[in-house]
């Protein structure tokens, strides 16, 4: 079979990495006109956010092969975004930047599908982002990290050694630019650290002590935040102060500054009162390509394995000369939301009570003892709570909670967990670790016996 | 309407007004707009560069789709340098932008001079003769130039200019400079008015640590014969000194002065760094040197005489615990400090202006106020020719790399960039590039491709062999990739390139920040890229 | 326990290192996923699962170990599932506002414990570290949080600021003026504005223990 394309071809640069076998490769790097056909046909891309990094995004995944591509985004197009959002003109302003990136991309790039969504990350299904091969994040707030994160861990599951099932891997990759700096990075949930396994990396935000505002303010940001958070509050009884309302901001500056020449300290602007009130953080559309691009990059060498991967975290920082460090993080194997957590087998009689008593049916079981085998050293001695997805099953302290959640106690596990097969429980406690005691949180995995073996037959059943 | 300034906000918080004039003012050149040169100048473009010039003598062809957005399906045979150069125009109509339809190459052969007119050059995927040629062509008429090349999953960029002066270094971590290792009358007396043994809580606890410092270092001084803490233990026994004083448990001012009680010791005189620039001989000036030099000689004189060994003070101080007055005070007072320094070295300036035949007040005193601010952060980047460090790089530089892991790719790249270029000169092509061929998958198994892996291998160890190195960390599996990669320009490399460019370009045109000094290889295996200064 | 006890997953052989196994053959996963979509993988059995922050794992358990002073109650207006808004009374049994009733209302974030929780005084009070708006000036709630501390540790914080509030670090300039130049009128305005009243211009709601 002879390579299907020549220097005519499209894909004439991208080939040389996909159709030719290589030394610095993945392990089961397969190159050949399959792959890159596979790439155009299967991987299905989900960018989130339209910004910055989202419409580079866009753009070197339409030139990377991919064809397959969705972004969501929830915010319209502002003037201060043209700097650097090039997908976006002038006239574009005010209208859904998740809409018009998409469009401006599918214009120029032949076969490459986007579909956008104009619409909050936390107004989609779980379902919709299941189906995703890989998703690149371009955002510029931890939370909505955060959010994305959680539900592509959610997708995880572990085999009984603990080992992470790889169809249920949702690879991301992960971007974030602050003027001539950077990051880059690779999350593959159950291998790498997942965004909390690191949510260290993010430095909190710089928070003024209120009383250094109302008493001894000493720099144009303590006037600003004084208007801000303690003098708005005052002049408007319970109007809430939005940020992108052009007068409440005017209101801030003159506020801001009648204090600052009452106390004579220089440097309140207005464009300073946006800078302290918005938390802005300068961007600039160089940083974002390289970002970006290495991002993508780093999406394609996963999702097909034509060279090595990053491992697994990218600083660049061009603010004096340029550097760029690739390290490695490792992942909290205790993390909530990336973590294998303990299995655990139950049958489906067990009420909560059982499990609640000081020493709970597990703890004496064999099968219990077994399953923490990897771990001898710990054992969840004292449970004092139970929640199963956000619901509080039982709760020993505090007494309000005991006691709306105490007609529980007498319920079977099985049905408070809506008689699914398996599901995640958090337990606190007291543990025992090294002799040592020390609270907890316990993320359950409780499988329910006899159940799961009667599904699975019924599927094979179903699919045969 | 305000619009041209809202949509530069979120830049011009970073180099302001004046580096923005000077984005504006700047015309650029690029040379070959594929998709590493029409990344760079889009992100210039869209910061609003004043003009740009695209060179590129090629026609759009399909395999040009694949990895530049820049072009679209009616681009195809057309130059690509006009299609190139509206798209960046529909970017921003505030930049002026020109294209030239010619190859680099024949610019650079037959008509030097065209190069003159530009504030700085970009050239991207150059061979190396052509590059080398360049380079002379714009070091003769002091154009800056910067080289990039994208090649499959490397590339390099490298910035080539004789000096670059830069006086707003902004550099991210700074030690302030309160002078509490040696402080000035003013400030003394600013101490000794204010009682730190106050019996009000409220007032204790609002005494700025400056003056806690300077008051808790005299005492110190006092009982050990007019010293200041040196050594380990009696740094420790300060801060415990510091900490006996503190009257309740939430003291914040005591606290940041247990921080910051090493600046009470801090060696005198100015840093090596800043040493080096007023030793320079550039410093010594005449009727030809620079704005720059000319402040340079005033500082050294300044540093000589009225600075007692030390730089102009910067004036600033950062935020601290304290009350409104005292900080308020405090502040005016390091201020006027500052500006007595600033009118000394003013004078200083206008002084050598006038000995070397200079117009006296030809530096403004915005400038020179500037200058003083930022003394002890001047920057001076030399750059070598390309074709010295080619010809002659620093061989312990050299050989470090060879034989350091972290630098194996990076340094097996650089190698191998140039053997690419001495093959494509030799044969015509860049290796694995088989124009035109339908090739079998199986490629290593075609026997061009094993051909080419061995003559880019003999190529690449002759370059070695010519720098005096062994060969032992020119792993065969780069060779093998670099052949595999057969020139391709990939977009994502592109963009990081291009990126990489545009953030040096602007931090050249801005004189602000610090731009990369050696050549950077840009790894995009695991992206442990690496600067080599050879 | 045997992996067949897991539903619906291909076996595949697992590689020892760290996403080896993974990488390069993914797009062949999703190949495989895309042509057995009907085989609907979330079928029966499996929860949907309400993704729960961290933040909201960590809360349950600062809850799970609350250790409340005597003098402080908690309480949940939105019910036993949402503990992430929830109200602290606190009734101080010394000081200057003995006798109180003190609501407190507590905003925690999906982003607790890097986010400190948002607390705001629901009773209007004198108090020099207190505005009329509610902030209060704690410095574990702006400026000194960290991760490692907790529900528990805020609570004990606020209940300190009644039973020592001071006039250092004032948000009510005028409370914190009276606090340090005249004590005994200090305790006057307290009790004044506890049992519903006006102090100077400013009229307080009664806010006493029955």
């Amino acid at each position: 079979m002879a390579e299907l394309t020549d220097s005519r071809s499209r894909s004439r640069d991208l080939d040389k990495l996909l159709l030719r076998p290589g030394n610095i490769v993945g392990k089961l790097f397969e190159p050949g006109p399959e792959l890159r056909d596979d790439l155009r046909e299967y991987a299905r891309v989900l960018v989130v956010g339209a910004g910055g990094l989202g419409c580079e995004l866009l753009k070197d995944f339409a030139l990377s092969g991919f064809q397959k591509l969705e972004v969501i985004d929830m915010d319209r197009i502002e003037v201060t975004n043209l700097n650097r959002q090039f997908l976006f003109r002038l006239q574009d302003v005010g209208k859904p930047k998740a809409e018009v990136a998409a469009m401006r991309v599918m214009e120029r790039i032949n076969g490459v599908e986007i579909v956008p969504h104009f619409c909050r990350i936390e107004d989609k299904e779980d379902d919709f982002y299941s189906k995703f091969s890989l998703i690149a994040l371009g955002l510029d707030s931890i939370e909505a990290r955060s959010y994305i994160n959680r539900v592509a861990c959610s997708f995880l599951e572990y085999d009984s050694e603990g080992n992470p099932f790889e169809e249920t891997v949702k690879p991301m990759v992960d971007g974030g630019t602050e003027g001539f700096k950077g990051h880059a990075r690779v999350i593959l949930p159950g291998t790498t650290p997942c965004f909390e396994c690191t949510i260290w990396l993010f430095p909190p935000q710089v928070k003024f002590p209120l009383c250094t505002l109302a008493e001894t303010p000493r720099t144009a940001a303590h006037c600003i935040e004084y208007a801000h958070l303690i003098k708005w509050g005052e002049m408007h009884s319970g109007k809430a102060f939005d940020a992108d309302e052009p007068e409440h901001m005017q209101w801030v500056y003159t506020e801001a500054l009648k204090r600052a020449e009452l106390f004579g300290i220089p440097g309140v602007t207005y464009s300073f009162t946006q800078g302290v009130v918005k938390n802005i953080i300068p961007a600039i559309a160089s940083t974002n390509a390289i970002i970006s691009a290495a991002c993508t990059l780093e999406a394609l060498k996963i999702l097909t394995g034509c060279s090595k991967t990053l491992s697994n975290y990218m600083t660049y920082n061009g603010l004096e000369g340029l550097h760029t460090k690739a390290t490695e993080f490792v992942k909290d194997k205790d993390c909530l939301i990336c973590g294998s957590g303990v299995l655990l087998e139950m049958d489906t009689s067990i009420t909560l009570q059982k499990i609640l008593l000081p020493y709970p049916c597990f703890t004496n079981s064999a099968q219990f003892m077994n399953l923490l085998g990897e771990d001898p050293m710990v054992l969840l001695s004292k449970p004092t709570s139970v929640v199963y997805m956000g619901n509080n099953l039982y709760k020993m302290v505090p007494p309000v909670l005991e006691e709306m959640t105490r007609s529980n106690l007498s319920l079977r596990l099985f049905d408070l967990m809506d008689k699914v097969s398996m599901g995640v429980v958090h337990v606190t406690g007291t543990a025992i670790k090294n002799d040592k005691k020390n609270s907890s949180l316990w993320k359950i995995r409780v499988v329910f016996k006899g159940m799961v073996d009667g599904v699975i037959d019924m599927d094979l059943a179903g699919g045969a | 309407m305000a619009e041209p300034r809202t949509k530069y906000d979120r830049q011009l918080r970073i180099w302001g007004d004046q580096g923005q004039a000077a984005l504006e003012k700047a015309s650029i050149c690029l040379l070959n707009c594929g998709p590493t040169g029409s990344e760079s100048l889009k992100n210039l473009v869209l910061g609003g560069v004043g003009s740009i010039t695209v060179v590129d003598g090629s026609k759009v062809e399909e395999g040009d789709l694949g990895n530049n957005f820049m072009l679209d399906e009616s681009s195809l045979g057309q130059s690509k340098a006009k299609c190139v150069c509206a798209f960046l125009q529909e970017l921003n109509d505030a930049v002026k932008a020109k294209f030239v339809e010619e190859s680099p190459e024949a610019l650079i052969e037959m008509n030097s001079s065209f190069f003159s007119d530009f504030t700085l050059v970009i050239s991207t995927q150059l061979v190396e003769t052509s590059m080398l040629k360049l380079d002379g062509i714009c070091r003769q008429a002091n154009v800056m130039l910067i080289c990039a090349r994208s090649y499959g999953l490397t590339g390099l960029v490298r910035i080539s200019l004789k000096e670059h002066n830069v006086i707003e270094s902004k550099p991210d971590h700074f030690l302030d400079d309160l002078r509490l290792n040696r402080p000035w009358p003013e400030l003394k007396m600013f101490a000794e008015s204010i009682d730190i043994n106050t019996p009000d809580p409220a007032v204790h606890k609002h005494i700025p640590y400056v003056v806690i410092l300077l008051k808790l270092a005299e005492e110190w001084a006092s009982s050990y014969s007019g010293c200041s803490p040196s050594t380990r233990e009696e740094k420790k026994e300060f801060k415990d000194l510091l900490k006996s004083r503190m009257t309740a448990f939430d003291e914040n001012n005591y606290k940041e002065a247990i921080d910051a009680s090493f600046k009470i010791s801090t060696p005198q005189g100015i840093n090596s760094n800043l040493r080096q620039i007023i030793d320079d001989i550039s410093a010594e000036v005449d009727s030809s040197s620079s704005d720059f030099w000319v402040m340079v000689a005033a500082l050294k004189e300044f540093i000589a005489n009225e600075g007692e060994g030390e730089a102009p003070l910067e004036g600033s101080i950062p935020d601290m615990t304290s009350s409104t007055e005292y900080y308020i005070n405090l502040q005016k007072i390091y201020q006027a400090k500052a500006e007595a320094d600033f009118l000394a070295v003013e004078q200083r300036v206008r002084n050598i202006l006038k000995r070397i035949g200079r117009e006296p007040a030809v530096i403004t005193k915005t400038s020179i106020r500037n200058f003083c601010r930022n003394a002890r952060k001047l920057t001076v980047c030399r750059y070598r020719l390309i074709e010295e460090e080619f010809n002659s790089p620093i061989l312990l530089e050299l050989q470090k790399y060879l034989n350091d892991e972290d630098y194996s790719y990076a340094i097996g790249f650089y190698i191998l960039l140039r053997a690419v270029d001495r093959f494509a000169a030799n044969y015509n092509r860049f290796p694995g590039l088989f124009d035109g061929h339908l090739q079998i998958p199986n490629i290593l198994s075609y026997r061009g491709m094993d051909e080419d892996i061995s003559r880019l291998k003999t190529i690449a160890l002759g370059i070695l062999g010519d720098l005096g190195c062994n060969s032992s960390t020119l792993t065969e599996d780069l060779i093998n990739e670099m052949c595999r990669f057969g020139g391709a320009e990939l977009h994502t490399v592109a963009a990081i390139i291009g990126g990489i460019v545009s953030q040096e370009v602007i931090k050249l045109i801005t004189k602000q920040f610090v731009p990369m000094s050696g050549t950077f290889i840009f790894n995009g295996i695991d992206h442990k890229s690496q600067l080599l200064a050879l | 326990m045997r992996r067949g006890n897991l539903p619906f997953k291909h076996k595949f052989e697992l590689l020892p290192e760290g996403g080896a196994h993974v990488i390069g053959k993914m797009i062949k996963l999703f190949k495989v996923k895309e042509k057995q979509r009907e085989i609907a993988e979330n079928a029966n059995g499996r929860a949907p699962v309400r993704k729960q922050s961290a933040g909201e794992l960590r809360l349950h358990k600062d809850i799970s170990e609350l250790n409340l002073p005597k003098t402080t109650t908690i309480s949940f207006p939105n019910g036993k599932d949402d503990l992430m808004t929830f109200e602290v009374t606190i009734r101080p049994d010394e000081g200057y506002y003995l006798m109180g009733v003190f609501v407190f209302t507590f905003q925690v974030s999906p982003m607790y414990p890097h986010d400190a929780p948002k607390v705001k005084c629901k009773t209007k009070v004198y108090h020099p570290n207190i505005d009329l708006e509610g902030n209060v000036c704690l410095n574990i709630l702006r400026e000194d949080w960290k991760p490692v501390l907790n529900i528990n540790t805020v609570i004990y914080g606020l209940h300190h600021l009644f039973t020592e509030p001071n006039y250092e670090d004032p948000l009510n300039h005028d409370a914190a003026a009276v606090l340090r130049d005249n004590p005994k009128q200090f305790e006057t305005n307290v009790k004044r504005a506890i049992s519903g009243g006006y102090v100077g211009s400013l009229f307080f709601q009664k806010c006493v223990q029955h």
